[in-house]
């Protein structure tokens, strides 16, 4: 699957869909299966995350260091922090909630609001614990093998998350949270500098967690309808009524 | 060792073989047995679930929708591994253009390609029959570029705001464009409710307002009026050597314990599709038959046509709003109609709105990088004006060669080989292919100028990818050296054998082909009937 891009309305359907926001959904293993036990798929998606986990944690120190903020292990000067001060890098993918807001607050824009910030994140926690690891790719026209989705990266992310905490202890003696606006931007700035992309990758493709909060908010039906200053809600269902009309202005556009 | 049986036995259960089965259940007392290999996918109940895990991670919202050791190699564009009830229609997006007069007789008109063995005329109650059994809402276009005996059965999918702005400016570009002709209901029609433009038709409609053909076999078995038996492949079809009447196909269950089953009927219809109708043909070979069932002419597999396209983006100085009704589209007919004077080119247009190039972006030109406000603000520019996504199929006239063959090297667990395939463009397509590919991006750079736009891109259809919407593999026509079915998709060599819907077919046109798939099965139903 192309990953490399978040998709547009009105791109071809080949490319790949446009993620937005999920609610929790129960899913499961085979919908088609009425009789399926839920705690199959349950186990099968347990197993698969935990691998993911364990495959993530021996990765860690690298994921760390794309960054410029591998975990130190002895603690050596004003700044510097210590694997007994920062969280360990375990093999988790519960993504830390307090960093993961703090780069909400540098990554979205200020427009939506504390409120919407709080949202977005939320809802990009809750699409990352319902992300189901290789699961089978929709394989429409195009291809004839069947392809799966990606590994589970939250593992990854989450390790990048610690590594944002320890950029930031050592760039400004203190926890991503704990810095202000304007140091958590530079703290961001510094930790996606190598990332080479000029367009924003799709979420799942994303090589860093904060671009992936990032591309999952701007795929949403509300981060569109900002940027197009009027209500279209694209990917929502709604009546055909009134689709002739000019969309309705909505936040400061001018009819 | 199982054994099923049935006067009529479909094999296949897609689009056509639903079609055809609701056709013959109509107008015929007799019974009717459809096998299919694969299982019933997602059902109805759960495809919102399933749109929403799509969209969120791209998931494949059709669970347990292919065999996994039955699929096909080589160039397989249009082609999908979807093994499951209902076929790869479940999945598809419900565009329903009709081909159009010109077509059915290239040789005559062009003197190109073959004549099919009957007209536009003759297939046009096909056609409309095709149309109200699946619901197709659409807009008649103007007479002369789109002949039809009688009117749409629904009201076309509205042009909204944005294609409204499209219209003109392809009004301004002299080309007379209409709502793409669709299998979404425009308005509640047989039970199922309007189209709430979730913009996933392809690959998943959550509403049910797009025509699946689950909904077809569910009437079907609701009524008793069909007997369906999953999970079942059909590996052989034996043929009597003294009468060549099929007596009976043999397969095995598709679930782990593989067991035998016997398949007997009076009449059996192949419905799988381009690429399964002609690879059950080929590996039905026995003493008697040793170039497999049907094959006579040596044309069993040969001919696989489709067509290919030109796409491109335009930025034009308006303003869309994209993401109104995405996947719904303006389409003309004006160059497939066109007469042709010197060098042969058809193709369909088709226009969308299109968010390309208005979508957020991670850097700016100058490389800064772009978060929160920055990232609003410049997306924000970007989101203005309109971009315009085109396309044009262009028709390709099929080789003997294009063709589908046994590949002994990739073989199911049963042992028998997959199917390999391999398009090839006659050489009269082949001569004409550079200059109908420029033809085409002129076409575009044009329509830009007419509306003071400029083309963002152009694209080709990858040579290495195959063709889309393929059709053949078991041609039909009058002259049994020449083709493996008659008009009516029986095979010239077996008096109970049918073909039906693509693969029967001589061409693809240069549209979107499931509608004359559907109708070209219904005419072959309709010859079942009539053959009693």
């Amino acid at each position: 699957m192309a990953l490399d891009a978040a998709a547009a309305p009105g791109d071809t359907p080949r490319t790949l869909p446009q993620p937005s926001p999920l609610t929790r959904l129960a899913v499961p293993d085979d919908p088609s299966a009425s009789n399926a036990a839920p705690e199959t798929h349950a186990s099968r998606r347990r197993f698969l995350k935990a691998a993911g986990a364990v495959a993530a944690s021996a990765a860690a120190a690298t994921v760390g260091s794309t960054v410029g903020c591998a975990p130190s292990t002895s603690g050596d000067g004003e700044g510097k922090a210590t694997r007994e001060e920062v969280p360990q890098a375990l093999p988790t993918r519960t993504l830390d909630r307090r960093t993961l807001d703090a780069v909400g607050d540098v990554v979205l824009p200020s427009t939506i609001g504390s409120a919407g910030r709080a949202q977005a994140v939320e809802a990009f926690v809750t699409w990352v614990d319902e992300y189901d690891p290789v699961a089978e790719e929709m394989h429409g026209y195009g291809y004839a093998d069947v392809r799966y989705l990606p590994p589970d990266p939250a593992p990854g992310w989450q390790s990048q998350l610690i590594g944002l905490d320890l950029l930031a202890q050592r760039m400004r003696q203190r926890s991503l949270a704990e810095c202000d606006a304007a140091q958590r931007l530079e703290v961001l700035t510094a930790a996606l500098a190598t990332v080479d992309a000029q367009r924003l990758p799709a979420p799942l493709g994303a090589p860093h967690v904060a671009l992936a909060l990032l591309s999952h908010w701007a795929n949403s039906p509300g981060a569109w309808d900002l940027a197009l200053e009027a209500t279209v809600a694209p990917n929502t269902c709604r009546q055909l009524d009134g689709i002739d009309a000019k969309p309705r202005r909505a936040f400061g556009g001018t009819a | 060792m199982k054994t099923v049986s049935g006067d009529i036995i479909i094999i296949g259960s897609g689009i056509t073989a639903a079609n055809m089965a609701a056709h013959l259940a109509d107008n015929t007392t007799r019974s009717i047995t459809v096998i299919e290999a694969g299982r019933h996918s997602t059902p109805f109940r759960e495809r919102g679930k399933a749109r929403d895990r799509y969209l969120a991670y791209g998931e494949n919202p059709w669970s347990r929708d292919h065999v996994d050791d039955q699929n096909a190699l080589g160039v397989t564009y249009g082609f999908s591994p979807n093994m499951h009830v209902g076929g790869l229609a479940m999945h598809w997006g419900g565009v329903a253009p009709r081909y159009s007069p010109e077509d059915f007789t290239t040789r005559s008109l062009y003197g190109i390609g073959d004549d099919w063995p009957f007209t536009y005329e003759e297939l046009d109650p096909f056609y409309q029959e095709a149309e109200e059994r699946m619901g197709v809402a659409g807009e008649q276009g103007p007479p002369s570029l789109d002949p039809r005996g009688r009117p749409f059965p629904l009201p076309p999918i509205p042009v909204n705001y944005n294609l409204k702005q499209l219209q003109l400016w392809a009004r301004n570009a002299d080309i007379a464009t209409w709502s793409t002709p669709s299998a979404k209901n425009s308005v509640p029609y047989l039970g199922r409710p309007q189209c709430q433009r979730c913009d996933t038709c392809y690959p998943v409609c959550p509403s049910g307002a797009k025509y699946s053909p689950d909904f077809t076999w569910d009437a079907l078995l609701s009524t008793k009026k069909i007997t369906l038996v999953t999970e079942t492949l059909v590996r052989r079809l034996v043929a009597d050597p003294r009468t060549g009447r099929i007596v009976r196909a043999t397969g095995n269950r598709t679930d782990a314990g593989g067991e035998e089953v016997t398949i007997e009927g009076k009449t059996f219809v192949l419905a799988g599709g381009f690429v399964w109708s002609p690879h059950l043909l080929l590996l039905s070979r026995d003493s008697a038959f040793p170039n497999g069932l049907a094959n006579r002419s040596g044309l069993v597999g040969k001919y696989l046509a489709g067509h290919r396209n030109i796409g491109g983006q335009i930025s034009l100085p308006m303003e869309l709003f994209p993401g109104i009704n995405a996947q719904h589209s303006l389409v003309s007919k004006q160059f497939q109609r066109a007469s042709y004077k010197g060098k042969y080119l058809r193709h369909d247009l088709r226009i969308w709105e299109s968010g390309v190039g208005r979508n957020a972006r991670l850097r700016d030109d100058d490389g800064t990088l772009l978060l929160g406000d920055a990232l609003l603000a410049d997306w924000k520019q970007r989101a203005k004006g309109a971009t315009a996504r085109v396309r044009a199929y262009y028709d390709v006239l099929p080789d003997k060669e294009s063709k589908l063959t046994l590949d002994d090297t990739a073989k199911n667990r049963f042992g028998d080989p997959m199917p390999r395939v391999a398009f090839k463009d006659a050489p009269e397509s082949a001569a004409l292919r550079a200059w109908q590919e420029e033809e085409l991006r002129n076409l575009f750079r044009r329509m830009a100028k007419a509306g003071g736009g400029e083309v963002l891109s152009l694209a080709s259809s990858s040579n290495d990818i195959g063709q889309e919407h393929p059709t053949g593999g078991c041609r039909m026509g009058n002259d049994p050296s020449t083709s493996v079915v008659d008009g009516w998709g029986r095979a010239h060599d077996h008096e109970n054998l049918w073909v039906a819907g693509a693969p029967a077919q001589v061409s693809a046109s240069c549209c979107n082909g499931t509608l004359t798939f559907v109708a070209v099965g219904l005419r072959t139903a309709a010859g079942i009937v009539k053959a009693g």
